[in-house]
């Protein structure tokens, strides 16, 4: 563990020291992905000055719900970037024969090898966001709330990773290129709005089968002072757990299951 | 091959293979339009064996050359003895491990180089992927200087040490990832096709290298390639794998003694109106090709005629200014095996 988080950071601190050393492309980077990000907000303004509210959610409670699910998302796609490229660089270049040769476990060199630097910026605006509703919306938080939170963003970001490192195996069995990832990547923007505005099939899938519900809607429930979605709150770090180890079990059994390109 | 500790006992070789196979499953691939439709429904599977039955033992401190054309099997063997690939059938033990089951410790105790592919970071400088593997193979501090210096002494790896990887010249990645590969001073080295593409210089220096460190460390290395000149360098023993199975298995020497059919005789005619009494010579299996207007290449069975016989011959009929009696040429041999698929 001590090995791992040392050179956790000796990657992360090259990969940074690389990235910065382009400078305009990294500017140009977090530009566009600030951009993004301002742009979703703005549609949600634009939304609440058509409607007064969402079914019963008012405009800030929205707004928290869309800030909260910036903070685990941001933790993610600082990674992401690897998953999304793993079918093609990986398994068709056979670039994963070099992490085979390697004495870490292969997960860890996959998800460090590159950084989405940028997306720390959807962090720290979840948090602006969060915090300035929160006041908005006069929650009062209690010491269990803080402890809470982290937990929630941890297993946010540990539900999307969890699924689409699922997805991405599937490259371990079939290396014609699927175009699996790309389409559940939109749908994380589900997410960003409250499920009961969706209908029943979606609210299941939602939360069953890709849960991204509990990567953002019903962690925040709690701090919305939804009490009739308690259950499912204290569900998401159990949620978050099995889908984890599920995904290392078919990771695991991807890598077996791996057979390299030709010569 | 912990959990079957009476058979580490048995083995003093290095590497252990035997029997080994490598089964691919793929589909056939039906062409155009109307075929790719058709692939969709009905898939016929084909199973191409790369590696068929494949058995042989390496002793500590040797050189193997590991030769064959391309699509034999040599690739496909260097990945299942480096855990990459798992063996369809037959087993390995290497440095007492299953490679492709204890991967993780197996590969901190060897080193791999595949001259088509760098295992260094593309974008970073190479002391700062040295300084990675550092930390990967936790290598301690002394160690690592130690022969970072040796191997920057040696490869001349100096100039380009804070250049990025994807900067360098193909001869220099080359010297980069041999250094790379040996940092952590594995007892075993895999080379596939490290002399890929690079020019009669850079060959030079690696050839070298491997030479310095296996007199150095008694360092195991099995390499394959293309250029029969990086075994006549290096190994003493060759093998050679063709269409999945090992041809030839031994000494180097040994195999130019049993395989070569024929010797050759070079030689520069006085003049060029000498030609003219060539056919002469060119009898009863013995051959003769033209060069040049006045250089001539004649073949002839080493069983069948000595070489003695066949110089006096020439020089009783003709005028030659010079001569040089030469062995088949290793390429020779090799094209005939590549070509006929059998040894002899």
């Amino acid at each position: 563990m001590k090995r791992h988080l040392r050179l956790f950071v000796l990657y992360f601190a090259q990969y940074a020291k690389v990235r910065l050393a382009y400078k305009a492309d990294f500017i140009i980077a977090f530009f566009s992905s600030m951009a993004a990000t301002v742009l979703g907000f703005g549609f949600v303004l634009v939304l609440f000055t058509k409607i007064p509210k969402l079914q019963d959610w008012s405009f800030y409670e929205i707004l928290f719900l869309y800030g909260f699910s910036l903070i685990p998302l941001g933790f993610f796609n600082v990674v992401s970037w690897n998953l999304y490229e793993f079918g093609d660089l990986y398994i068709i270049e056979g670039r994963f024969d070099r992490i085979l040769l390697r004495p870490v476990d292969t997960l860890f060199q996959v998800l460090f090898e590159k950084f989405r630097l940028e997306s720390l910026q959807e962090v720290a605006t979840g948090i602006a966001v969060v915090t300035i509703s929160a006041r908005k919306l006069n929650i009062s938080w209690h010491a269990a709330d803080y402890l809470w939170f982290v937990v929630m963003v941890a297993s946010g970001a540990l539900i999307y990773l969890a699924v689409f490192l699922i997805l991405t195996a599937v490259s371990f069995w079939f290396e014609d290129r699927v175009g699996i990832v790309p389409p559940v990547f939109n749908m994380l923007t589900f997410g960003r709005y409250p499920l009961t505005i969706y209908n029943v099939f979606i609210q299941f899938m939602l939360s069953w089968i890709i849960p991204f519900g509990f990567a953002s809607f019903y962690p925040t429930t709690h701090f919305l002072g939804r009490e009739n979605f308690t259950i499912y709150f204290h569900l998401v770090p159990v949620v978050a757990a099995t889908f984890a180890m599920l995904a290392v079990v078919v990771w695991n059994r991807g890598v077996a299951n791996y057979s390299s390109t030709g010569s | 091959m912990r959990d079957d500790p009476q058979c580490v006992d048995c083995m003093t070789a290095l590497v252990e293979v035997q029997d080994l196979t490598k089964e691919f499953r793929t589909f056939k691939r039906r062409e155009g339009v109307k075929g790719a439709i058709q692939n969709l429904f009905v898939r016929e599977r084909i199973i191409v064996k790369a590696v068929d039955h494949v058995t042989f033992s390496i002793e500590p401190g040797e050189m193997v050359g590991y030769i064959g054309a391309n699509g034999a099997g040599k690739s496909t063997t260097i990945k299942m003895l480096t855990g990459i690939l798992v063996p369809t059938g037959g087993r390995v033990v290497a440095n007492g491990f299953v490679p492709c089951r204890d991967r993780r410790h197996y590969t901190k105790r060897i080193g791999v180089v595949f001259g088509q592919r760098t295992q260094l970071w593309w974008d970073i400088a190479v002391v700062e992927s040295f300084k990675l593997l550092k930390e990967l193979y936790e290598i301690p501090d002394a160690d690592y200087q130690k022969r970072l210096g040796l191997f920057s002494e040696i490869l001349n790896l100096k100039d380009y040490m804070n250049t990025p990887v994807r900067k360098l010249s193909l001869g220099e990645r080359m010297r980069c990832d041999l250094a790379a590969s040996l940092l952590h001073n594995p007892p075993l080295l895999f080379l596939d096709e490290p002399t890929i593409g690079l020019d009669v210089v850079a060959k030079d220096r690696i050839r070298e290298f491997l030479k310095e460190i296996n007199r150095l460390e008694r360092t195991t290395v099995l390499l394959t390639t293309h250029d029969l000149s990086d075994i006549e360098e290096l190994s003493r023993r060759i093998m050679i794998i063709d269409r999945g199975k090992i041809l030839f298995d031994g000494d180097l020497a040994e195999m130019k003694k049993r395989l070569a059919q024929y010797n050759q005789v070079k030689f520069f005619l006085k003049d060029r109106a000498q030609a003219a009494s060539l056919a002469q010579i060119t009898t009863d299996g013995i051959s003769c090709e033209r060069v040049d207007d006045v250089t001539y290449l004649m073949r002839f069975d080493r069983d069948k005629h000595s070489s003695a016989e066949v110089i006096r011959n020439l020089v009783n009929r003709l005028e030659v200014r010079d001569i040089f009696i030469e062995e088949e040429p290793i390429e020779d041999i090799v094209k005939r095996i590549y070509l006929s698929g059998e040894v002899g």
